[in-house]
């Protein structure tokens, strides 16, 4: 019954937390998932309509038609503002747990969070000095 | 975190903050020449930082580091090897490339994340150790990324790095199955009593698989040559030393806290590996023409011998592995130094055939040089003999037969092939035209003179030993127990 609910009975196994017994319901867990998805795509693959036109093996360009091939040279500008879009982005994800716990953390959070955004201010010195973000030349 | 861990940790928050001291002054537009200069001194204060700090020790940062004697010796070791490489570099990036200043900023990230490793007691931060360490040598080995194969090097480097990390996680993983802890002593307690975990087990051999690539080791070694050539020779050396170095000492710190000498399965591999990288290094080494690929093939071999040192997991093993890595750095160092100096704008002075008559032509680089290749050989006066000897007495004391006495015959052969080297630089030939006048006068002769310097400590450490010795034991013996 156990088994079934994916839970480990914490009465039987209590005494033996550790044993390699106790990760059982996660293997099945994985088994199950993998049975789901294998079985979800194979069953639509079957059953599911098949009409191939021109149009539907294009890619969708949001309803513009394509136009020559994706792969060709582009300016590094783009890639230097993707990269640094990430970095932007990671400060802020950084921002959303210290927010939530603000009060929790008191003042030790609060200097170790202004340090994290020194640091993240030298790298941004150090890009707009460099013209990292300056569009024309 | 409270003051006294905040002291404990002051060396490596002063190296860290280089970094940052670095991209300040290149967004302010600093010189090279000012950012130089800047690094040595940052460098100088970690020393200072490690003077002020050292009767605050041992001293535990839970969960994740740990400032204790074996922490502040392989420090010390990287902060003396990064000092030497900082100032080989001026001259090989001033004369090189026009943006020499990024390099400064990787230089000091890899150096921070090989000194958390040697600190580390936690798998979390030994992870953040390594790949601080190895993005940033993805990027330092192919600074000069107008060199084909330097770009090579480091796509090489980049891939085989991060297939490792991959296996280093998934030990890490399958450990933390065995034992529910990621720290070091907690995962200790949580081994069974009796009996092999054969979960520990497997996971030691996926951790082995990435510590085997860090340090070069065979049968994970075939990376070694092709990075070593294609990498500018500043970075080699940090390669062959410092990242190897922070490597080692986390290894060390592991191997202590899990007692991995009482699983015979896990010593088998090491012995394997061992064994494996003394013969492959040392053959591989016989038919090279190329210097820098040849000390890449002599320093698998060498870190097959240091392996000799970690397999009796006793204090004299750790105190022999340190003084091997120890007189390793130097003469690398010194050997990476000439290279670096005779190198030309072109290409790095690789070729054996450029060093033919280098003694009669530069006395002083060739006696560093040579002096270097002794030590490497393992001839006696020099440190690396003291090393090589230290190993086989910790191995003896254990009766660690087998790679005892493969240690004694590779390193047979690898006399004859530094000896070979030797030759080449007393070879008599028609002077050569005179050099152009160093464009550096003032950094070229410190780096001739941090060269002699180099040599004679090779010396004293060859000779008087003593004092070296007794310094690394009561370090040592600084621990929490």
């Amino acid at each position: 019954m156990d088994i079934i609910l994916l839970q480990a009975n914490t009465l039987t196994t209590g005494a033996n937390q550790n044993s390699s017994f106790s990760y059982f319901p996660i293997g099945v867990q994985l088994l199950f998932a993998l049975g789901f998805v294998g079985l979800v795509l194979g069953v639509t693959h079957l059953l599911g309509p098949k009409r191939k036109t021109a149009e539907k093996l294009q890619n969708f360009e949001s309803g513009i038609e394509g136009v020559g091939n994706a792969r060709h040279p582009m300016a590094i500008k783009y890639f230097l503002v993707a990269i640094l879009f990430v970095l932007f982005d990671v400060e802020v994800i950084f921002f959303y747990p210290y927010a939530v716990n603000f009060r929790g953390l008191g003042w030790n959070g609060f200097v170790e969070v202004l340090l994290f955004v020194g640091f993240f201010l030298a790298g941004f010195i150090y890009i707009i000095k460099k013209g990292a973000l300056t569009w024309e030349d | 975190m409270n003051e006294l861990q905040f002291q404990a940790l002051l060396p490596f928050i002063v190296l860290a903050a280089a970094s940052i001291l670095v991209i300040l002054s290149i967004a302010f537009g600093r010189s090279h020449t000012f950012i130089q200069v800047a690094g040595f001194g940052m460098m100088c204060l970690v020393v200072l930082a490690m003077w002020l700090v050292r009767d605050a020790l041992p001293r535990e940062i839970a969960p994740l580091l740990v400032v204790d004697g074996l922490g502040a010796l392989f420090t010390g070791l990287i902060i003396f090897s990064v000092l030497v490489i900082g100032l080989l570099s001026f001259i090989y990036f001033e004369e090189r490339e026009e943006n020499p200043k990024e390099y400064y900023i990787l230089l000091f990230l890899a150096t921070l994340g090989s000194a958390v490793l040697t600190i580390s007691r936690h798998f979390i931060s030994l992870f953040i150790g390594l790949e601080l360490l190895s993005v940033s040598l993805y990027a330092l080995i192919a600074y000069l990324r107008t060199r084909n194969n330097a770009v090579e090097a480091g796509m090489k480097y980049l891939m085989l790095a991060a297939l490792s990390s991959a296996f280093l996680l998934f030990g890490m993983a399958l450990i933390y199955l065995e034992t529910g802890s990621m720290e070091f002593t907690g995962i200790a307690r949580g081994l069974p009593s009796s009996g092999t975990p054969i979960l520990f087990i497997m996971g030691m051999g996926f951790l082995l698989v990435a510590i085997g690539f860090k340090l070069a080791l065979a049968p994970f070694h075939l990376w070694a040559a092709d990075v070593y050539q294609g990498a500018p020779s500043p970075v080699t050396v940090f390669i062959a030393t410092v990242s190897k170095t922070g490597v080692f000492a986390v290894l060390l710190r592991f191997a202590q806290a899990v007692h991995l000498q009482q699983y015979p399965a896990a010593m088998t591999i090491v012995v394997v590996i061992s064994v494996a990288s003394m013969i492959v290094g040392n053959l591989l080494a016989l038919q090279q023409q190329n210097i820098k690929r040849l000390l890449a093939y002599s320093s698998i071999a060498h870190f097959g011998y240091l392996l000799v040192a970690f397999l009796p997991g006793d204090a004299a093993g750790a105190e022999a592995g340190f003084f091997y890595l120890l007189a390793y750095s130097i003469t690398l160092l010194s050997a990476f130094g000439v290279i670096t100096l005779l190198s030309t704008r072109q290409e790095d002075a690789g070729d054996l055939s450029g060093y033919r008559g280098l003694f009669w032509r530069d006395p002083v680089m060739g006696a560093v040089l040579a002096v270097a290749l002794l030590s490497l050989a393992g001839i006696p006066l020099t440190a690396g003999f003291l090393g090589k000897f230290l190993v086989l007495g910790a191995g003896i004391g254990r009766q660690l037969w087998v790679p005892v006495i493969v240690l004694v015959l590779t390193s047979v052969i690898g006399l004859y092939f530094y000896l070979r080297v030797i030759s080449t630089l007393f070879e008599k030939m028609p002077p050569a035209p005179a050099r152009a006048r160093p464009l550096h006068p003032f950094f070229y002769y410190a780096t001739y003179a941090v060269l002699i310097l180099l040599m004679g400590l090779s010396f004293w450490l060859g000779t008087f030993p003593r004092p070296a010795i007794r310094e690394i034991e009561a370090l040592l013996n600084i621990r929490l127990l």
